[in-house]
């Protein structure tokens, strides 16, 4: 039996920890105050240094910390910290105190929340360079700490448009994107990387807090213009209630174009939403970051490049077979292109 | 039934490459990894045989006994690809390329053929390589000449091409365990839209 719209709202939980706020689910907080050392590696080298890699405990994270510890193990011993709950702050302390890390690694909001606290309570103490991964709209130098870089976690647009491109017969060549006014910028960024590979973005700008009406009416616009539209994490957009009055109004009456999330569980044969997900490979992430570390080490522990951020360069694709297939055509070998295939 | 560990990067997904290997090699117990990792901790699992490169099998200490040949030949081209001109080989200063055998190893490989200067930019898939280029992370990206035209067809950007001399040996098969005989046997036979996939168009 096919879902009703409420229960496929009420189970999007990977959005809740992808969107822009990227809390704690209730899971998480069971955890609270704990320090306890999820994972460590000894490197065989002598006098290696160590890495404290700070946190919390879930499947995306224990796939970033594989291709980091892949990389990492053999050169330094390698800690990783659970850091979850209200005790974020304390417990890299004592780690950095335990440890004296060389250098260190950040995963999720909660924990570069924590850190920055930490930082700011010690403003004179020297701190180990440190790597953020999955914690959303990071880009530039990240102004909030000091020494520290990062991986953003936003699949760039310019990669979401070849990854479309490889599936859809049709040429998509102008994007659609529904944004507030505080993620303008962010927009204008990826739209000017997305030039490069001739895809135009077109905005529609809402207000801070819309409302159904509003979402519905940037989407009907939008899709009179554009060959796909590209569904931002902003949780404040992707909220219960705009998903079930907004977007799914919008998106669900012709003329239909792809729309590409970047949450898999906004992908469902059941509830026709997003036709496509592209996400980040949380183990290439993880690859990444321990690429960035390395290359840290390499320069004395000094950042390289001013400490801009990378983005992302890894990701997995889904798509909703049923909705692709009913209302788009496909290109031959495109099955062969997406990592995970939904039908229903 | 034999067992089979297959390392390779191919122009499709692990997903459907697995599927293709499944069907185009029945009665083996086929299991394709993408990352060095993977493939270290796969050979501690005793498979019968191992299809890989063979700079990947004598960098674990193995000797082929079955290779992969195209035109007659165990080795194929490589291409240094580049947004705009074509890459000068032993002037890049940066180049993407697959990790093929971890950071000294992969280091040791793509320098052999580009050059002491070159820095290198690893990643896991085929499909990665592109967005270096997009992002303008490196100067250009090497991969065999025949994964070009895949390259060019994802891609709007203008991408140049550059053959270089010095070759690389296509797949081959090492022999790992007692059940590797029927393992090679199946590979001869293995479909040849699934041995093309793989750059290869006879076993010997």
């Amino acid at each position: 039996m096919a879902l009703t719209r409420r229960s496929f709202i009420m189970g999007l939980p990977a959005l809740a920890g992808g969107a822009i706020s990227c809390s704690a689910g209730p899971g998480e907080r069971s955890g609270a105050g704990r320090d306890a050392v999820l994972f460590s590696t000894h490197s065989t080298k002598p006098g290696s240094k160590s890495i404290l890699v700070c946190m919390p405990e879930t499947r995306q994270t224990s796939e970033v910390w594989r291709g980091l510890s892949d990389e990492l193990a053999q050169e330094f011993e390698l800690i990783a910290l659970r850091t979850e709950g209200d005790d974020v702050m304390a417990t890299i302390a004592r780690g950095m105190d335990r440890y004296r890390p060389a250098g260190l690694v950040l995963m999720n909001n909660p924990t570069v929340e924590g850190y920055r606290r930490l930082q700011a309570q010690a403003a004179s103490a020297a701190f180990p360079p440190a790597v953020i991964v999955m914690s959303s709209f990071l880009e530039g130098k990240p102004a909030h700490l000091r020494a520290a870089t990062g991986i953003s976690y936003e699949v760039p647009l310019i990669t979401v448009v070849t990854n479309l491109r490889k599936l859809i017969a049709t040429p998509i060549d102008r994007i659609g994107v529904v944004h507030r006014a505080a993620l303008t910028g962010f927009v204008q960024r990826q739209a000017a990387l997305a030039h490069r590979e001739q895809t135009a973005v077109v905005r529609e700008e809402v207000s801070q807090a819309p409302n159904a009406s509003e979402i519905k009416r940037a989407l009907r616009r939008l899709k009179q213009r554009c060959d796909a539209i590209w569904v931002l994490n902003d949780d404040r957009l992707l909220t219960p209630r705009l998903l079930a009055d907004g977007w799914l109004h919008g998106l669900n009456e012709p003329p239909w174009v792809p729309i590409i999330v970047g949450a898999a569980s906004l992908v469902s044969p059941s509830q026709s939403f997003g036709t496509f997900a592209v996400l980040p490979d949380h183990t290439a992430l993880g690859a990444q970051a321990a690429s960035l570390m390395l290359d840290i080490a390499d320069n004395d522990w000094i950042l390289p490049n001013a400490g801009a951020t990378q983005l992302p360069l890894s990701t997995t694709t889904t798509v909703d077979l049923t909705q692709a297939k009913e209302r788009f055509a496909l290109r031959p070998s495109a099955l062969a292109q997406v990592d995970k295939v939904l039908e229903r | 039934m034999g067992k089979l560990l297959v390392y390779l990067h191919v122009a499709v997904k692990q997903r459907a490459f697995q599927g293709l290997l499944g069907a185009g090699l029945p009665g083996v117990d086929t299991t394709a990894v993408g990352r060095v990792a993977d493939f270290e901790r796969a050979l501690q699992d005793a498979p019968d045989a191992v299809l890989t490169l063979p700079v990947v099998l004598a960098a674990q200490g193995l000797t082929p006994t079955l290779r992969g040949l195209t035109r007659g030949s165990a080795e194929e081209r490589y291409g240094l690809v580049g947004a705009g001109s074509a890459p000068e080989p032993g002037k890049v200063a940066s180049v993407g390329a697959l990790d093929l055998l971890g950071r000294d190893g992969t280091n040791r490989f793509v320098r052999r053929l580009v050059g002491q200067q070159a820095r290198v930019e690893r990643v896991t898939k085929i499909e990665d390589l592109l967005p270096l280029l997009q992002m303008q992370r490196v100067d250009a990206v090497l991969l065999p000449a025949r994964l070009v035209a895949d390259l060019r067809a994802a891609s709007r950007l203008a991408l140049s091409m550059r053959e270089l001399d010095l070759t690389v040996g296509l797949p081959a098969v090492a022999s790992t365990g007692p059940g590797a005989a029927g393992v090679l046997g199946a590979i001869s036979k293995m479909p040849k839209d699934v041995s093309k996939l793989l750059g290869v168009e006879e076993w010997r």
